[in-house]
């Protein structure tokens, strides 16, 4: 595992650079029914293609980031602070 | 030429070697008369000379107290010291050897077939270690020669210093580029180091790129991986005189490879014996070495490299017995060195064997990075297609210029035990008959079965040779048969340069010096220093310098450095918000001057972190966190914050910030000999705190008791930590204070059953199994972790921490195993011999049905059984009452 990522602020950058913080996921309300915190605690969609994640630039800006990888290639399509 | 007018000497074994400038470490062996340069790993065969050029595993020698390095490729260097590796008494005299007349007992697979039992492994392996294998490795703590790591980036970078990759080189520089050029022998020029007929070495192109600022050669440095994102792993021998190996990570933008072609030797019987040698490296050792490689050869040919090869031979006066074909030829003769060659035409005398063996491109960078090899039957090679972007091969890897040497899939193999097709491992063609017989039939399956192409030069010498036999074998066709594939790293990389240099970051606290004059024994946490106890005139050895130290703090008062804890700034309208968001806890409602207490889960419950948090202002929060955690504590509150716009900003104070606690029923008179702030318990009861300057420090105290006495955590400025340490101690000493440490610290936290997070907890813990449900604020609308926690709050729990109080005076270790019944029921996080109880007490984790109140469990100790009772309460005022004080 070698790859760029772009950060917003500081440019490409290696990924040793940056924290996993998993992929981007919806919260559900407090009052959702059990099954959505089910799926939203312990599930993930592994995608194999495109998934938005987050990284954190630990070694850099110390921003969270948003990130579009292809989980196949390892390639960053955009890299963006989320609003 | 190598230049004679400067010699030199080294070492090798006991004996002196002269050597030449210009030589390698097996150029120089060679003109001394040494033929055995190895012993074989399994076999203990003799082994020399066969490549010359760092790609085969026949010349890997201990220098300077380095094992495995390529004699072929190290220049030798004055004062070296030279040994061989894997051989009893000596490479000429191994007494090993007599392994390989026991071969047939050695099938390929023979773990497999002879290790069915646990017991025969343990009967062989002490044996097998010994005799198999290669180097030995240095002992740890001889630090006198380092690794190094690097990084560069360039805009393109050029593996190969051949022709194709100087003029590679080149041209991009001129086109404006900036280049770094990679190259693995001694010297630029590639094969027309060696190869006369190939023309001269473009000295003008070398003397330009060394001319030109925007590229960098390194030289003696081989590209071991291609990785995502252009990223090329450089292995660089010998940087300068104080460094064994530097790494280099290369980013590069675009990357040419240009690492040419090898040459791999054929299969017969005996192939492996020295003097059999291929025919670049003969002509390695006659151009740049000036050395006679033998009296009289024979070439083992089908191509026109012959003549090429035999002008080289007579030019240097060998005389030349016989060229065969390669299908002729039947088997090297000779024990420990060639002494002739029996062909299908009859048999020769000859000390040299020269094999034209078929070139091949040297692209595992380039299948790396994803390029597929194809199968070309004309060139006798697979060749690199379908580069990826930015990945481009130049010259001869590419395949452009070779011609096939034999027929493969080959009409014929010889199978024979002594035919050798990986020389690393001793795999014969007649281990992979076998193998393939008993199913192993796929190139993959093959290659792990019989372990080709695994060794130290990654499937250089063998891979072609055994698709090969793999083919003929199947009745597939080269294509059909395929390659296995190549991974990184390749050729093999160094323990030692992958783990790098030794460099670990230590944190001391501003008081640390001042530790060290009170005889603190010191203790790793994470990065950081802290003092385990303290060696002092009153005590001996670990026990009773602790316990004399937790006497201090339950009788009198004590003192201990706690600076390393995480310190986080919390400032914002809407500070309480996140944290009520975040924590577990509730602090919306925390009354400025009150301190709270509260954990960290995550979405499942887990805890994650635990620490206090004061409230200073409305707006002002300070929040501790455990001494490793900090990072992911502040990294995790500040996600939280992403995207909600809220008024809230986050400093690490940590470093900037010192901490002490003062703790024992006669903490207050010393503290109140320094400061003014009104300590009495009316004016700032426990869990309050106060802003108040401390000996002319402004500090914060927080009046806390982890260790379960009257006490303030007193936080202030760094650049005062050893003033204020030395000032309390002084104000300390008409009540006899003491410093206490770590291990004190976690006996009186342990007899107060406060819970360490990480220790006493895992990634499976909940607040609610570990007693701890009062920290839970179910009834805030909304926090991270409430939705499981209310399940947990629910649920029935599955086990629980608890406290015990051991029975008799053992004292189990931490995670010792928990038996009920004799059956398994948990296991301990912490135990201590408690001086209040006269016995061991501690904390575990035990199986929800086993843990109630004054219930029996027994605890592994020292490979016995002690009985143990449980107690829910703290083992030292559970009421608190002291706190309070």
């Amino acid at each position: 595992m070698s790859f760029l990522i772009p950060c917003p602020h500081c440019g490409n950058r290696s990924v040793y650079e940056f924290r996993f913080g998993g992929e981007v996921k919806t919260r559900p309300q407090p009052d959702a029914p059990a099954a959505d915190w089910m799926e939203y605690t312990y599930t993930k969609a592994n995608e194999a293609g495109v998934q938005k994640e987050w990284w954190f630039h630990r070694s850099g800006c110390r921003q969270w980031l948003q990130a579009l990888r292809n989980t196949t290639t390892n390639e960053v399509l955009e890299a963006f602070f989320p609003e | 030429m190598a230049d004679t007018s400067d010699q030199f000497t080294f070492h090798f074994n006991g004996e002196t070697i002269e050597a030449r400038s210009g030589d390698t470490v097996a150029s120089a062996l060679y003109r001394a008369g040494h033929r055995i340069f190895t012993r074989s790993f399994k076999y203990h065969r003799p082994r020399g000379l066969l490549c010359l050029a760092g790609k085969c595993p026949n010349c890997m020698m201990n220098v300077d107290g380095t094992p495995n390095v390529r004699a072929c490729i190290t220049p030798a260097r004055a004062g070296m010291t030279v040994r061989h590796q894997n051989a009893y008494p000596s490479l000429d005299h191994d007494w090993l050897a007599a392994v390989q007349h026991f071969d047939r007992l050695m099938p390929v697979g023979w773990y497999y077939k002879t290790m069915t039992h646990e017991w025969s492994w343990h009967a062989a392996e002490p044996f097998i270690r010994k005799v198999a294998g290669l180097g030995v490795a240095p002992e740890p703590g001889n630090g006198s020669k380092d690794y190094e790591h690097a990084w560069m980036h360039a805009e393109v970078a050029v593996i190969g210093g051949g022709p194709a990759g100087l003029q590679a080189a080149l041209e991009l520089a001129q086109g404006g580029a900036q280049v770094v050029l990679v190259d693995d022998q001694p010297e630029l020029g590639g094969h027309l180091r060696y190869r006369k007929r190939a023309g001269a070495i473009p000295a003008d192109t070398i003397a330009q790129l060394r001319s030109m600022p925007s590229v960098e050669i390194i030289s003696r440095a081989y590209c071991f991986g291609l990785y995502e994102g252009n990223l090329l792993g450089v292995l660089q021998a010998n940087p300068h005189a104080g460094a064994i190996e530097r790494l280099i990570h290369l980013r590069a933008k675009r990357a040419v490879v240009a690492t040419g072609v090898y040459e791999v030797p054929f299969t017969f019987e005996n192939n492996d014996l020295p003097g059999v040698m291929l025919s670049t490296a003969v002509q390695r050792l006659i151009h740049p070495h000036g050395i006679k490689p033998g009296a009289s050869a024979a070439i083992i040919a089908s191509s026109a490299q012959a003549d090429e090869v035999a002008d080289d031979l007579r030019g240097t006066g060998i005389e030349l017995v016989t060229v065969v074909s390669p299908d002729e030829v039947i088997s090297a003769i000779g024990s420990s060195h060639v002494t002739g060659i029996r062909t299908q035409n009859g048999q020769f005398n000859c000390d040299l064997i020269v094999m034209c063996g078929q070139r091949v491109p040297d692209a595992g960078l380039l299948h790396q990075a994803g390029g597929k090899l194809e199968w070309n039957p004309e060139r006798g090679a697979f060749l690199p297609v379908d580069l990826p972007a930015n990945v481009s091969a130049v010259g001869e890897v590419t395949g452009a210029s070779l011609s096939r040497a034999v027929p493969l899939p080959p009409k014929h193999v010889p199978f024979h035990k002594r035919s050798f097709v990986c020389f690393c491992s001793d795999v014969s063609t007649a281990d992979l008959r076998d193998g393939i017989s008993e199913g192993f039939d796929h190139i993959e399956t093959l290659k792990r079965y019989t372990t080709l192409t695994m060794g130290p030069c990654q499937g250089r010498m063998c891979q072609l040779a055994g698709i090969g036999v793999c083919a003929h074998e199947t009745g597939r066709t080269m294509a059909e048969t395929g390659v296995t594939t190549s991974r990184p790293p390749n050729p093999s990389v160094s323990l030692g340069a992958l783990a790098g240099p030794r460099h670990h970051p230590i944190r001391r606290t501003p008081m640390h010096d001042a530790h060290d004059q009170s005889g603190a024994v010191w203790m790793d946490m994470g990065e950081w220093k802290r003092p385990r106890y303290y060696k002092s005139g009153l005590c001996d050895g670990e026990r009773s310098c602790v316990e004399e130290e937790y006497r201090a703090v339950r009788e009198r008062v004590g003192l201990i450095d706690v600076s390393t804890l995480g310190k986080l700034d919390v400032k914002g309208r809407d500070a309480g918000r996140l944290l009520d968001k975040v924590y577990t806890n509730r602090f919306s409602d925390l009354k400025p001057g009150r301190v709270r207490y509260s954990v960290l889960c995550d979405e499942a419950g887990i805890m994650l972190d635990d620490g206090t948090i004061s409230r200073l202002a409305e707006d002002h929060y300070f929040i501790t966190t455990t001494t490793g955690n900090l990072d992911f504590v502040q990294q995790w509150l500040e996600w939280w914050l992403v995207g909600t716009g809220w008024d809230v900003h986050i400093a690490n104070v940590t470093g900037g910030r010192a901490a002490v606690n003062l703790a024992g029923p006669q903490a207050r008179d010393v503290l109140k000999t320094l400061t003014a702030c009104d300590l009495s318990s009316k004016a700032f009861p426990y869990m309050a705190c106060r802003e108040a300057d401390v000996a002319g420090v402004p500090a914060l105290l927080l009046r806390i008791g982890f260790v379960g006495e009257t006490g303030w955590e007193i936080h202030f400025p760094a650049e005062c930590g050893e003033y204020l340490w030395t000032k309390l101690l002084e104000a300390g000493k008409a009540f006899d204070i003491r410093p206490f440490g770590v291990e004190a610290q976690r006996l009186l936290r342990l007899e107060k059953r406060h819970v360490i997070v990480g220790v006493d907890t895992d990634a499976l813990s909940n607040p609610y199994e570990a007693g701890m449900a009062w920290v839970a604020k179910l009834d805030k609308q909304d926090f991270i972790g409430r939705n499981a926690l209310s399940r947990f709050a629910d649920a029935d729990p599955q086990q629980n921490l608890v406290g015990f109080v051991m029975n008799d005076d053992a004292v189990p270790q931490d995670g010792a195993a928990i038996l009920v019944d004799g059956a398994l029921a948990g296991r301990v996080t912490s135990a201590r011999y408690s001086p209040k109880n006269g016995k061991a007490v501690g904390l575990a984790w035990v199986a929800a049905k086993s843990a109630a109140e004054g219930a029996e469990i027994q605890i592994r100790v020292n490979g016995g059984t002690a009985r143990a009772r449980i107690v829910q309460d703290a083992f030292y005022d559970p009421e608190g009452e002291r706190l309070r004080m």
